[in-house]
């Protein structure tokens, strides 16, 4: 799962995959703008056939967070 | 002309009758509603709000896009009332003060927010009843009960051109947000203004929120007046998704939108070509965006060209109703925001502001003579932007006389408004908010006694504020998030009058 999420990420960023971490924040380091995230959001949905709330994108600010939330939508926590 | 909203959309429920109105997705399946429908449930949802006695008065709305959200304002404003469309993403405090100073007595709102109903209860005296635009609540009425109070009602009141059809809350620069009053005849002017070619049955695909002018009026107003098909994108995740499902041949558009959709079509590998990769995206149809809001860098109209998709940049403000002018598919000019509308009469002042006047500028601010007073001066709106206007009329751009943010996704920020807020964190002495790569930065001053207080070092005074920026940011829509924090040293730069000089930030 993780390797995926980062395969998506990589298109989102000029960060390499060795300099992402899971504190990496997607605003701060990443300079994506709320709707580059929000365009993830539903890039990952598609691939990992999951559906988001719109509240589940409150509070998600880092790599780990995303990968948490990814993780008990897929039940693969 | 029409200068009521309901003889535009009477005759468009006429003229379009099997031609559908709106198209929108439940689950994977895509519904719709053709234009006798629609016609049929904004006369009930009218007749509905008469029958239970809300003739004249205003009306909250609180939801995303919707059909339901479309009927129910529609039914508001083809009667004699006004309605009050609210960001459903703001705190429920502050749509609570809203609801207040607007004197709304009614209140439409989206299921998602139904938990926000009993707040609104507890904390707006003035509102007798709450309407649930979906599902259903013990603490709200339905639409379909309305409806079925509309259909056994016999009375059928509509307004005059000069009646507020709606009152819009725009960013001020005091960091008190003003209702700006749209009469029927302000709407419906720049409805006919806006006069340029386009066939029934054209696609559009709505994707700004619904309770900015900009949207309202052009997506949906506009629409319907020309008889579209209007499609819902029903969540900014799903934006690339809903293009390929719903294929328009139109969109509206801020630049923040743009500029994130080319760099997805510029993700895509080879070896599928950028127009090929752009056609996928875009469903294959689309051939016209047009933008407002902020400024777009000629760059991406440029890039969009190759793609044989024409970017038509326009200016506006909620107190126009809000296009002032606008660049079309036979008169456009890159970097201009367009000529401006027949309607609208643009001058330059002295110090370069950008002053118009015209039957779209609003009548006043609801209940702020003060501001009203302020911002139309011998019947001249001062829009607070400065430009000029070339020898064949376009107007442009160049900057700001009034101290707002202008982000790239057409917010309006006001800095002193978010300021107030952080001051309240012992940590933070001084702060200035900034805009910055697309976004809010917070510059703080650290309160040096609670950082002596604390022993802190560099790191603890930022993670100290950078945890309180986080928890603020989980209240606030995405748009007023505070994405960057800068520390500084030294207190800011005063005037003599003690302001923090925000050109030395």
């Amino acid at each position: 799962m993780e390797t995926k999420f980062k395969e998506i990420l990589a298109q989102y960023t000029t960060l390499s995959a060795d300099e992402i971490t899971e504190s990496t924040r997607f605003r701060d380091d990443m300079a994506l703008s709320s709707l580059d995230f929000m365009t993830l959001l539903g890039e990952v949905e598609d691939e990992f056939d999951i559906e988001f709330e719109e509240s589940d994108a409150v509070g998600i600010f880092t790599v780990g967070d995303a990968l948490a939330l990814i993780g008990r939508k897929t039940g693969n926590e | 002309m029409s200068e009521l909203i309901r003889k535009v959309m009477e005759r468009s429920c006429s003229e379009f009758a099997e031609i559908p109105a709106v198209r929108w997705l439940e689950k994977k399946d895509i519904r719709e509603r053709s234009y006798k429908e629609l016609g049929e449930n904004i006369t009930l949802i009218r007749k509905g709000l008469l029958s239970e006695g809300f003739g004249g008065s205003r009306i909250a709305f609180v939801g995303g896009s919707s059909v339901w959200w479309v009927e129910s304002y529609l039914g508001a404003v083809t009667g004699n009332m006004t309605a009050v469309p609210l960001d459903a993403g703001m705190p429920a405090e502050e749509l609570a003060e809203l609801i207040n100073r607007s004197d709304c007595t009614g209140l439409f709102i989206d299921e998602a927010k139904k938990d926000l109903i009993p707040e609104f209860s507890a904390k707006c005296p003035a509102l007798k009843k709450v309407w649930l635009l979906n599902g259903e609540a013990g603490n709200a009425e339905t639409l379909a009960v309305l409806m079925d109070n509309g259909r056994a009602y016999d009375g059928d009141a509509g307004s005059s051109p000069d009646d507020t059809a709606m009152i819009i809350f725009t960013s001020g620069t005091t960091g008190k947000s003003k209702g700006a009053m749209l009469s029927q005849n302000n709407l419906a002017a720049n409805l006919e203004a806006m006069s340029f070619a386009s066939k029934p049955g054209v696609v559009l695909l709505n994707v700004l929120p619904i309770h900015h002018a900009f949207c309202l009026v052009m997506d949906w107003l506009r629409g319907f007046d020309k008889g579209a098909v209007i499609c819902v994108n029903d969540n900014m995740m799903h934006l690339v998704r809903n293009m390929g499902i719903f294929r328009p041949h139109a969109m509206l558009m801020v630049p923040l939108m743009i500029e994130t959709i080319l760099k997805r079509i510029d993700a895509v590998k080879e070896p599928v070509s950028k127009p090929e990769a752009a056609q996928m995206i875009f469903g294959g149809r689309l051939r016209y965006i047009f933008t407002g809001g902020a400024h777009l860098d000629d760059y991406y109209l440029e890039r969009f060209r190759e793609f044989d998709i024409k970017i038509l940049e326009g200016y506006g403000m909620s107190e126009c109703s809000p296009v002032i002018s606008a660049n079309t598919p036979v008169a456009y000019k890159y970097g201009s925001v367009g000529k401006p509308l027949p309607n609208m009469e643009v001058k330059i002042a002295e110090n370069g502001e950008i002053l118009v006047r015209g039957s779209s500028v609003m009548k006043e601010y609801y209940n702020m003579p003060a501001e009203t007073a302020a911002a139309i001066v011998d019947g001249w709106l001062h829009t607070g932007d400065k430009g000029y206007i070339d020898e064949d009329g376009y107007i442009f751009i160049n900057g700001r006389i009034k101290n707002l943010i202008i982000l790239s996704n057409g917010e309006n920020v006001s800095p002193e408004e978010i300021e107030n807020k952080l001051g309240v964190n012992d940590l933070i002495g001084e702060v200035v908010i900034v805009g910055e790569n697309n976004g809010l930065t917070a510059v703080v001053y650290p309160d040096p006694d609670a950082v002596k207080a604390g022993s802190l070092d560099e790191e603890g005074i930022r993670n100290g504020i950078q945890a309180f920026l986080d928890e603020y940011n989980k209240t606030q829509p995405t748009y007023r998030h505070i994405v960057g924090l800068r520390l500084r040293e030294t207190p800011f730069e005063k005037t003599a009058s003690r302001k923090i000089k925000r050109d030395r930030v």
